[in-house]
């Protein structure tokens, strides 16, 4: 009974202190996505438009994200069944755009981002992924 | 081609189920899955346990009784081995096992039946019982449980189930700690029906021993007293409560006209366990 009660415990704090911090990010990642929207940033290898570019270097962007508890277990018992792995949707949704957001933060007055690149890897058992956005920075002549 | 910056409201990325209805639905599922399995398991066990071979449950018990067989035999063991000799060669249709009954130090009033003939006793039991008849009777008891083979049926289950929940889960996770903890107490309160049968064992086999059924409903009449607030509680727990089981053994003396007798009193070496603190 202790351990059903400590399981319970773990899974409640889990998910009181997961949604809490999700959503403190989601509501970081708003606001600076809204800020650097001004910078496209594109999967693309050529320019969008005929411009002289001045320079052009690598930008890069990486994020490493948590699961807490309660996703740990919800995902676990997911496994057991099989199916689509929601808890996990938010943590990647969050360290995708993040990465993106960072690298967007590196490219300081770059005019636009070619060729942007996003990958991901599992960092350890228990849930943390990394997510690393990459691409050109690209600087026109003014 | 000229870039327009456009925010983007929705995400389509993050599934629009809740993760908390997620969780319960999966609970319930899972749960379900595993009642079905616990239910099949059940009948499985019941099955294959009348059909261990003798020698099969041989191994087993060497797992248990190693621990014990280490010690040397005090004087109250060997007294207590002497009143299950003497049930042991009355008795009838028992596995043909080397039975062998060892005192454990414990709080606990408690006997248990191990596999491959082994009995334990627990100190504090001894406290409990006044006469060898009503010793006997616990001892007895305990064949009745090798003779129905309950001890196995029991344990069947409980090992099964472990080795699904450890591959699933670990062995070390503390859910799997839970399922192991719920279906041990699960499986003790279905076996009251089996503590009732091996009563009615203990009754016919003290009765071919001694000619007489004195003592026999001593050591629960004992326990009644001490335990007439908890009879609510008595759902959970293996044993029956007393009262059911005391009425149950004196229906059985009159039907069968068992004459009542006189008691033997315990062995010296018996009372000064039982006198210790």
């Amino acid at each position: 009974m202790g351990d059903l009660i400590y399981l319970i415990i773990l899974i409640g704090v889990g998910y009181f202190i997961g949604t809490l911090v999700e959503k403190k990010h989601y509501k970081s990642i708003e606001e600076r996505e809204a800020k650097l929207l001004y910078l496209p940033a594109v999967s693309s290898e050529n320019l969008l438009e005929e411009k002289m570019v001045n320079e052009a270097h690598l930008v890069y962007g990486n994020a490493v994200i948590s699961t807490d508890y309660f996703k740990f277990i919800l995902a676990g018992l997911r496994n057991l069944l099989g199916g689509e792995v929601c808890a996990f949707e938010t943590l990647l949704d969050r360290a995708r755009r993040e990465a993106i957001l960072r690298l967007k933060e590196k490219a300081q007055g770059a005019d636009i981002i070619l060729n942007l690149r996003v990958e991901t890897c599992q960092i350890s058992q228990v849930g943390s992924i990394e997510v690393l956005a990459y691409g050109t920075a690209v600087y026109y002549k003014k | 081609m000229k870039f327009i910056p456009r925010e983007i409201k929705t995400n389509v990325n993050i599934s629009p189920t809740s993760p908390v209805k997620d969780f319960f639905e999966l609970v319930i599922k899972i749960l379900g899955f595993i009642l079905v399995i616990y239910v099949g398991l059940g009948f499985a066990v019941d099955y294959i346990a009348p059909r261990i071979s003798t020698n099969t449950e041989l191994r087993l018990g060497k797992l248990f009784s190693a621990r014990f067989e280490k010690k040397e035999r005090t004087p109250a063991e060997l007294q207590l081995q002497q009143i299950l000799d003497e049930l042991v060669k009355k008795s009838q249709g028992l596995p043909p096992f080397n039975y062998k009954v060892y005192l454990e130090e414990s709080k606990d009033v408690e006997a248990l039946a191990l596999p491959g003939g082994n009995i334990v006793v627990l100190s504090a039991l001894l406290k409990e019982v006044d006469s060898r008849n009503a010793l006997a009777m616990v001892l007895a008891h305990e064949l009745g449980h090798f003779y129905h083979r309950d001890h196995l049926r029991g344990l069947g289950r409980s090992l099964v189930f472990l080795l699904i929940s450890s591959t699933l889960l670990g062995s070390d996770s503390s859910a799997s700690k839970v399922v192991t903890n719920a279906v041990t107490n699960a499986e003790m309160r279905f076996s009251q029906v089996q503590e009732k049968a091996a009563d009615l064992y203990a009754l016919d086999l003290l009765n071919k021993t001694y000619g007489n059924v004195a003592g026999t409903t001593d050591f629960f009449e004992k326990m009644l007293r001490k335990e007439k607030l908890w009879s609510f509680f008595y759902i959970f727990a293996s044993h029956p409560y007393p009262a059911s089981r005391i009425t149950a053994i004196k229906e059985n003396i009159k039907l069968k006209g068992y004459v009542i007798g006189q008691k033997i009193p315990l062995a010296v070496e018996i009372q000064e366990v039982s006198s210790k603190k």
